[in-house]
């Protein structure tokens, strides 16, 4: 056995999942068939529990592109489009020397990131639940009037607003 | 944590599988050798990457010369990585990313000021507890924990089993604490900070 390049390329998390997908990794029931084997299936459900589930290949050059005037490493950008930090506090661990290097524009950069980058499904997920919660409060009044069948979903509900 | 390595090996087929269309048999091969192992300049090899980069020349009887790339995973000094955790001990937690699982995070390294509580029923087992702007904070299963990787070891093979746990070939020790805000990032949080 011969290294011919031990680092032929890094890959983004979002690569990764796209090469297990296109070998037919998906979630469903057609993984019994899928010629990916048990360790690969580990490594795509960790993946699709990652922001990279739902980021594409043109996102992700758009990402790199708008990058370019913040003066970043490639790892760093490599670690953002991985992680997808959604403010400043979850940005500074990702970036050497933040604040000596990007002074002001840290707010400009995460403005990029949550602009670019998809979040992850359970993240748009918890805001709708919030905004729906809300406008559920205001409706409740004219439901509560309504049939049966709607009363145990009611009932439910109330119990688990905070 | 992912990146492709070109590797060259001469690959021998063993007769029952010469039968079979020569690309799945190769690939078949290639998994046993190195799917799930750690080697080849060290890394935890993933997964096989064919493009149109699997060349395959047949040297004599069944031999062949393979060329191909595969992705290893190995994460660099100083990414930082999401996990869950997997066991919490008095000397630290241990956190799994499902396909790896020998990330430690060593006492020294936790969120501080910290404190221990047993739980009960378990021996070895501590609930870790954080205590930040005067409230607590404890470590679930269910919680994210993002952690920064502050080393990769391989530690030699042992000539005799020492314990029950099973050998490790490569260990990952991360830190939580120090240059922002690492931590545990609670899911039920709706504006998602990190706590």
């Amino acid at each position: 056995m011969k290294i011919i390049e031990a680092s032929a390329g890094a890959l983004t998390n979002f690569e990764l999942l796209d090469l297990l997908r296109s070998r037919g990794a998906g979630k469903d029931a057609s993984r019994a068939i899928a010629t990916v084997s048990q360790s690969e299936f580990k490594v795509f459900d960790y993946l699709e529990g990652t922001v990279a589930c739902n980021q594409t290949r043109e996102i992700i050059d758009n990402f790199v592109a708008e990058c370019q005037k913040f003066d970043l490493a490639k790892a760093e950008i490599l670690n953002i489009v991985n992680i997808r930090p959604r403010n400043e506090p979850e940005l500074f661990p990702l970036i050497e020397e933040c604040e000596s290097r990007m002074e002001d524009k840290a707010e400009e950069l995460v403005e990029t990131i949550t602009r670019i980058l998809p979040p992850h499904p359970s993240q748009v997920d918890e805001a709708n639940e919030e905004a729906a919660e809300g406008e559920e409060e205001e409706t409740e009044p004219e439901q509560a009037a309504e049939g049966e069948g709607d009363g145990e979903g009611q009932e439910e509900e109330e119990e688990t607003e905070p | 944590m992912f990146f492709l390595s070109e590797i060259e090996h001469t690959l021998m087929l063993p007769p029952h599988l010469l039968n079979r269309p020569l690309d799945e048999a190769i690939k078949e091969q290639l998994d046993l050798i190195f799917l799930d192992k750690v080697s080849l300049s060290l890394s935890l090899s993933l997964s096989l990457y064919f493009l149109h980069l699997l060349t395959y020349t047949l040297l004599a009887d069944s031999y062949f010369l393979v060329k191909f790339r595969l992705v290893m995973f190995r994460p660099f000094v100083g990414e930082i990585i999401t996990a869950r955790l997997k066991e919490s001990t008095v000397d630290g937690l241990r956190l799994s990313l499902g396909f790896f699982d020998d990330i430690y995070v060593p006492v020294p390294f936790l969120f501080s000021p910290n404190r221990n509580e047993p739980v009960p029923g378990h021996r070895n087992r501590v609930n870790w507890i954080w205590n930040y702007m005067d409230e607590d904070y404890s470590v679930d299963a269910e919680d994210e924990i993002m952690f920064k990787v502050h080393d990769v070891s391989y530690p030699p093979i042992p000539l005799e089993p020492k314990d029950v746990k099973p050998f490790a070939p490569m260990v990952v020790t991360a830190l939580l604490h120090g240059g922002g805000d690492l931590g545990v990032k609670h899911l039920d949080c709706g504006e998602g900070s990190i706590v």
